[in-house]
């Protein structure tokens, strides 16, 4: 039986200027079964810190202050760290962006996937070899048996990111958590590298976290999307709804301020005034509020709930009257 | 500062233990230890101080110029420097000694340079460091010309580094001097430095082992004082602390 | 009636090798451009292409092996290092990384007058009024003037980097990869302010990056690189409409869009891309669709094909797609 995974009223925060700032403020998601969601932000938004706080590798001094986070009914940050050690990595995995550093630089790629798979089960080295190099060819390797006993080193971004999801995988996880991992390669690359995702995921009904602020990608891999800023999620629907007919302002501004090929390139980009608020600095009300072109007073004092409009979810005051069901941008 | 005149024989008992009137106790001569302390830690530190100085400044040439160049040159001043750091150091400073007699002004020049080879490793990493960073690149698209760009660009960058180096340095000529006058290499009396004094107290450690235990003490005390600096100093220096 | 722009700048058959401990690696090979005043030349290409070492070249602070670069009429390569620095005062440089292109130890003000300083023009009271006015010309106040990097956003940052560039009035500015660093909503202020000052001040841009989306925005010509070579040239409607070299192809189907609808249909590759062979007559062979099973891409050298004036490439078979 395959679980997702759902996080309640999640918040962490850094110590900043002599107090507690949240960097993440309280937020709510559902990873279902098999399903790929996006989580798109900028920098400051938090999203790569909820990714820590899922495989529970945030440390000092940044705390996780409240919440839960539910896998198979079981709540994963209030297990001991022996319990939780039996899911991470196995249950749940993570793949960062730069593989270079996500690898032990002196020792051979197959020793560092076979080192994962004896951790997990009790089969000896000779056969973990075999499984190792059947992972490295389903990751789309070339000549695995070889590869299997190069260096990092010797191998470029894409085939070390390969490795890296061969190490992901060896835990035969049920939830795979992506964080910008095709953000540090080659766009022919990325494009092999998330097809090879897609199909993984199809083939192992693996539910898929995405983290990303290429609004591409998560268009092209995800079936949900998630739009993280300062720290709070201010949209969430499917990829069809978030990228044709957003509901708040920020997803919406996002669009317009986005520089792909296909764009008008007569006119100015559309760009959202200032710059996302640094952790310390966010404002009072509607964490928006201060850069949006709809904002008015009741966007100042209150903050807005994640509520359903139109289908999906968002935080936004306004969001009913603004944006019609169904309108295209 | 000190209560009593630190050669003046007879203030008290000799080898008293330490008491209200006499903190440190006395010596053989019923000299009072603390105001013997106190001004050997005048002699010490001063020392330590010419020493660091030298090292830094010699260290430093030695150092830079060894990244800037690289090549034949930075292998030829690295290999001397390996070289230094590999003879003993009390052989070494035997050897020196002997050759330009020992004096509060030979002795800061050996220890400096006893010191320098590590200041110079230093300062040659941290140089390599900053010139393959780019803003050095920039400061070159500047229209800097390269003494410029040393100076007004890269020197801003080390200097933290040689700062916390300069700290490090004294805690190490402390020891460094004390070690030499022990064993009768640096300061020479009348001159009591804690190094000599240490050496005088060990004589007499049968009779009492307050002689030899508070120099010991001011001169642990010292270069624990220091390094902490130092550990200070490079946590306060570096501008990256600033959370965003 | 179009005014013809005029050259600034003309880079003439460079080929470049690095020398690194043990390998030797063509970094460029037989590359030309030209850069226009008011223009902007992109050149695009992903790690290995050679864009990067075309900008350090041009800059004068990669030394090709052979080739001219040719910057406002004078040779490179004819000049000693005293002229070279002072014809830097012509061709100034906007970097990827924000911050660690500005000296972290000193002030905005420090940073944006070093170009001043270093060619010796105006004394402090001026070069203050002018560093003030350059701050107000890509946004920024004059309460910036004594901030530090680290007090300021990635965005901020390089906007100190273009005042710096643009204080001594250079007539050519080189973007290395200038917005790839920045958050997408920052970007389309960066991107949006230097379209402005090329409008304003009728500059040269050469914009190296990766990224497709950026190259279309800005450039008025696009060059398009692999492994040291120039594979194919043209603008806009030449290169996103009109692709002829399996590379752009190739490159253009990777980007993911927004707006492309995915059609399921289409077989995309899983497996990891192949190695180059440069020893081959097309660098691109062993992974190009047609090229990888063609002789003639193997033995017979590559010659420049035109479909216009301003489109080139070098293909045996361009364009020849059965999907």
């Amino acid at each position: 039986m395959k679980t997702g995974l759902k996080v309640k009223n999640l918040s962490i925060s850094v110590p900043a200027a002599g107090r507690r700032v949240a960097v993440v403020d309280d937020i709510s998601f559902e990873i279902p079964a098999g399903k790929k969601i996006g989580l798109v932000g900028e920098s400051g938004s938090g999203k790569s810190l909820t990714a820590l706080a899922l495989m529970r590798l945030v440390k000092y001094p940044v705390h996780i202050d409240g919440g839960e986070i539910l896998f198979a009914e079981k709540d994963v940050l209030a297990l001991n760290m022996k319990e939780f050690r039996k899911i991470r990595g196995s249950e749940i995995a993570m793949i960062y962006q730069d593989p270079m550093s996500a690898l032990n630089p002196i020792m051979r790629v197959g020793d560092q996937i076979i080192e994962s798979i004896c951790l997990r089960s009790d089969i000896n080295r000779k056969e973990a070899r075999q499984v190792a190099i059947k992972l490295l060819d389903s990751v789309g390797i070339p000549e695995p048996d070889k590869r299997v006993d190069s260096y990092p080193f010797e191998m470029s971004g894409g085939m070390l990111q390969r490795v890296v999801i061969a190490i992901a995988l060896s835990g035969e996880p049920q939830i795979l958590i992506a964080d910008e991992a095709t953000t540090a390669l080659d766009v022919t690359t990325q494009e092999r590298v998330l097809t090879l995702l897609e199909k993984i995921a199809a083939e192992r009904g693996l539910s898929v976290l995405l983290i990303t602020h290429d609004l591409g990608v998560a268009a092209q891999f995800c079936d949900e999307i998630m739009v993280m800023y300062a720290g709070k999620i201010v949209e969430q629907g499917t990829v069809d709804q978030i990228f044709f007919s957003p509901t708040h302002p920020y997803t919406k501004a996002l669009l317009e301020s986005r520089c792909d090929y296909t764009i008008d390139v007569t006119k100015p980009i559309k760009s959202i005034a200032g710059q996302p608020p640094r952790s310390d600095n966010r404002p009072s009300g509607c964490v928006f509020s201060t850069r949006c072109e709809f904002a008015q007073d009741q966007c100042h004092h209150g903050v807005p709930d994640l509520v359903p409009v139109h289908n999906r979810l968002t935080a936004c005051f306004r969001a009913k009257e603004l944006f019609a069901p169904g309108e295209s941008i | 500062m000190a209560p009593y005149d630190p050669n003046g024989i007879g203030a008290g008992r000799p080898f008293m233990g330490p008491s209200l009137s006499h903190l440190f106790g006395t010596d053989n001569l019923g000299r009072d230890l603390f105001s013997r302390v106190l001004f050997g830690g005048r002699i010490s530190i001063l020392i330590a101080i010419a020493s660091t100085v030298i090292a830094l400044l010699v260290g430093t040439l030695w150092g830079v110029t060894a990244g800037i160049q690289r090549g034949w040159v930075d292998e030829f001043l690295m290999r001397t420097a390996d070289a230094t750091m590999a003879i003993p150091q009390i052989l070494f400073a035997l050897i020196a000694l002997a050759a330009l007699g020992a004096s509060p002004i030979s002795l800061p020049i050996v220890v400096g340079l006893l010191l320098s080879p590590t200041t110079a490793r230093m300062a040659r990493s941290a140089v390599i460091t900053e010139l393959e960073s780019d803003y050095i690149v920039a400061a070159k698209a500047s229209g800097f010309k390269s003494t410029q760009i040393i100076l007004r660009e890269m020197f801003p960058n080390i200097a933290p580094q040689l700062l916390v180096q300069l700290s490090i340095n004294a805690a190490a000529a402390i020891m460094l001097e004390a070690s030499l006058s022990f064993i009768g290499l640096g300061i020479q009396p009348p001159s009591a430095s804690w190094g000599t004094l240490m050496l005088q107290g060990y004589s007499f450690i049968w009779n009492t082992t307050w002689y030899v235990l508070f120099p010991a003490l001011a001169v642990s005390a010292t270069i624990l004082a220091f390094n902490s600096y130092g550990e200070r100093l490079r946590v306060t220096l570096d501008p990256k602390r600033v959370h965003p | 009636m179009r005014k013809t722009p005029i050259q600034v700048a003309h880079v003439s058959d460079v080929s470049l090798t690095y020398k690194s401990k043990s390998v030797a690696v063509q970094a460029l090979d037989g590359v030309s451009f030209e850069l226009r005043a008011g223009e902007t030349l992109a050149l695009v290409g992903e790690s290995g292409s050679g864009k990067t070492t075309a900008a350090r070249a041009l800059l004068g602070l990669e030394i090709p092996q052979s080739g001219t670069i040719n910057i406002l009429g004078r040779d490179l390569g004819d000049l000693k290092a005293e002229e070279v620095r002072l014809l830097r005062r012509q061709i100034q440089v906007v970097q990827q990384d924000p911050f660690s292109q500005l000296n972290r130890r000193h002030s905005v003000e420090r940073i944006v007058s070093g170009p001043l300083i270093a060619f010796n023009i105006g004394d402090k009271e001026s070069r203050r009024e002018q560093v003030t006015k350059l701050l107000n010309a890509v946004g920024l106040e004059s309460a910036h003037l004594q901030r530090r990097p680290h007090e300021l956003s990635g965005g901020q940052c390089q906007r100190v980097a273009i005042a710096r560039a643009l204080a001594v009035e250079p007539k050519i500015l080189v973007l290395d990869e200038a917005v790839s660093a920045l958050d997408v909503s920052v970007r389309a202020q960066v991107l949006n302010l230097l379209k402005d000052l090329q409008r304003e001040r009728g500059l040269a841009y050469l914009f190296i990056t990766h990224d497709l989306g950026v190259a279309n925005y800005m450039a008025d010509e696009i060059a398009v690189m692999f492994r040291g070579n120039i594979v194919e040239r043209g603008n806009r409607e030449d290169i996103f409409k009109n692709p002829r070299h399996h590379y752009t192809i190739d490159l253009l189907s990777s980007v993911p869009l927004v707006t492309a609808a995915r059609s399921k249909d289409v077989k995309r590759e899983v497996r990891a891309l192949p190695n180059v062979n440069l020893s081959d007559s097309c660098r691109y062979r062993t992974r190009c669709p047609i090229g990888s099973h063609q002789e003639k891409c193997h033995s017979t050298p590559l010659s420049i094909s035109s479909g216009s004036q301003t489109h080139t490439w070098r293909c045996h078979f361009p364009g020849d797609r059965e999907d």
